[in-house]
């Protein structure tokens, strides 16, 4: 199963260098659960009218080490609730990748898509050729491949469904030798 | 080409004569430990069982469970979970260790830092191991495959070699060591790889020193930090290993993605501004700043090094009326030791609020404070809200930093007390 390629519009452009995610929804909100409550909260400091300008599909672009800190989960399930389907940076702290891979949540390496974007721009993540387009500008910048594992964890929906997947391939290898 | 530290304990783990950075391999952990906290633990006790069928761990003597935030429970959830835990444990023959310190830290203790071993956790600070030559990497989520296979698919990560040269002066710590490494190199230096720190100024930093330095490597953005065992470490370590692996060391002629030469000769001691772990300044750039909550302890210091520097700080003097300084000791087996030295009898008779060892105070459940109060902590992390409201500042600084603060109430350089 291929990734799907991702096409949205830059929903916005967090651009300071080692962004500490729980801002999203704010500090003092990090423990609350209930997603609806989340997804209310979430960017009032950055754009009180985000949730009425973001639609399903929409990407986010961070600058550089995205994720710094000390990342919770409830700020990307507050944004995949309103639909943000990727995140694209200039690079990613590793605490925040592999939390969010995990979670089945695509997150792309493309150093230098800061210069590369305006907010509302049109994107494309190809995974197969491996750059992001940005279809307004008819520009396009190559991204860091995924490494193996992290690429089946996205194919799979994240951890769960790659865990199983490769249950099941392994069967197969089994059942056929 | 000869191979690191890291290298050779993947290889090893991955059942294969050698690997390089950038390698897919499939590891198989020497050691899976966590401590139990919801969303975690609890969640992977239940997937294990609801999506995966599998009832008990294989090989349970491969896990360690901690219970150590949380402790003790304040509210009958927390005591539940807590339940939950040790049923669980009883049930798969894993040992729960409660009780008796911060998890990862009494990990090195019982012997899991066996050097050479290769150890998974989901919680970042378990680098700390990393001073035993133990490679230990916190994979968050992902700890579920550690529990389900007996094999986790990774990347081997390559290694960013950090050199430390020269001895640090009076009251200057492993602590400012770390934070200046940070301030240096960067928070993103090491990102997705593994910090390997060495040089002639290693021998200068004790075991203690070492454990706060590893500790706090993700800050750096790598994934794990590790010292090749010597002389200090491995007569240690090698007596109370659980495993009977040889230790390995990185080759001369090791492949490193960077190499950094740092001198802490003439560090001065630091604090780490909030809201960030990236903003390291000189401590004296901030000296005066008002500060109302002292907090000594934490994985990353709270060590007897740590004790005995602030004992000695404190030692026949008080602390400012209305300062709240709490010293939380990183495990029993310090607190005992820390206790017969006399040290926890000058901290107290100073003023300190001393409890026994637990992660609370660390990330905002114990000793909270409010909008509007700073302090000063040995603590891990100075973002925003983690010693309570989100509009309460936290300074880091080293433990002797720490206690000097308490005495003025201000952010305070310790060197002149400990002369």
């Amino acid at each position: 199963m291929a990734l799907s390629n991702l096409q949205g519009r830059v929903a916005w452009i967090f651009e300071r260098a080692d962004f500490d995610i729980d801002e999203i929804v704010g500090v003092k909100n990090i423990k609350i659960q209930d997603v609806e409550k989340l997804a209310d909260m979430a960017m009032r400091e950055f754009e009180p009218e985000f949730h009425a300008q973001v639609q399903p599909g929409d990407l986010l672009v961070g600058n550089h080490n995205f994720g710094y800190g000390h990342p919770h989960y409830p700020p990307m399930i507050a944004m995949r609730h309103l639909g943000i389907a990727g995140v694209i940076a200039e690079s990613f702290a590793p605490g925040y990748w592999r939390g969010e891979v995990a979670m089945g949540f695509p997150q792309v390496c493309c150093p230098g898509i800061l210069d590369a974007v305006d907010r509302w721009d049109r994107v494309e993540v190809d995974w197969t050729a491996g750059i992001v387009r940005n279809l307004t500008r008819g520009s396009s910048l190559p991204f860091e491949p995924l490494a193996e594992a992290d690429r089946q964890m996205l194919e799979a929906g994240g951890l769960i469904g790659y865990l199983h997947a490769r249950a099941r391939a392994e069967q197969d290898i089994e059942a056929t030798s | 080409m000869g191979s690191t530290i890291a290298e050779k304990i993947l290889a090893r783990a991955a059942g294969l004569a050698s690997v390089k950075a950038g390698d897919e391999v499939r590891a198989k952990p020497d050691f899976v430990i966590a401590y139990d906290f919801p969303g975690y633990t609890n969640v992977i006790f239940r997937q294990m069982e609801e999506d995966f069928g599998i009832e008990k761990v294989a090989e349970p003597e491969r896990f360690a469970l901690f219970i150590d935030h949380m402790v003790p429970a304040v509210t009958p959830e927390e005591e539940d979970l807590h339940r939950n835990t040790r049923d669980w444990g009883k049930k798969n023959g894993v040992p729960v260790y409660e009780r008796l310190g911060i998890g990862h830290h009494v990990a090195s203790e019982l012997g899991y830092a066996t050097p050479g071993a290769f150890v998974v956790h989901f919680d970042g600070h378990v680098s700390q191991m990393g001073t035993f030559g133990t490679l230990a990497m916190g994979i968050r989520r992902h700890l579920l495959e550690a529990f389900v296979n007996e094999r986790i698919q990774m990347q081997v990560p390559a290694t960013v070699r950090v050199n430390l040269h020269g001895e640090t002066g009076p009251g200057v710590m492993a602590r400012d060591v770390f934070h200046h490494i940070v301030r240096e190199l960067g928070p993103a230096a090491c990102r997705f790889q593994v910090l390997e720190i060495g040089g002639d100024g290693l021998a200068g930093i004790s075991v203690d020193g070492r454990q706060t330095i590893n500790c706090l490597a993700m800050f750096t953005g790598a994934v794990t930090a590790i010292m090749n065992p010597d002389d200090l470490t491995l007569p240690i370590a090698r007596e109370r290993a659980r495993l009977d692996i040889e230790p390995v060391f990185s080759d001369a002629d090791a492949s490193y993605s960077a190499v950094h030469d740092i001198d802490v000769k003439a560090l001065e001691p630091v604090a780490v501004v909030p809201p960030s772990p990236r903003n390291t300044q000189n401590l004296a750039d901030h000296a005066g700043t008002e500060v109302q909550v002292g907090y000594l302890g934490s994985c990353a210091s709270g060590r007897l090094e740590d004790l005995e520097i602030a004992a000695r700080v404190l030692k026949g003097r008080h602390i400012k009326p209305g300062f709240q300084l709490h010293v939380v000791p990183t495990s029993q087996a310090i607190m005992e030791e820390a206790s017969r030295r006399g040290y926890l009898t000058d901290l107290i008779a100073a003023g300190a609020f001393v409890t026994s060892s637990s992660c609370d105070y660390c990330f905002g459940r114990a000793g909270v404070m409010t909008a509007g109060q700073r302090a000063v902590s040995t603590g891990t992390l100075n973002v925003r809200g983690r010693m309570g409201s989100p509009d309460s500042e936290i300074y880091i600084v080293n433990a002797a930093a720490v206690a000097a603060s308490a005495l003025t109430g201000k952010i305070t350089d310790p060197r002149p007390y400990l002369q």
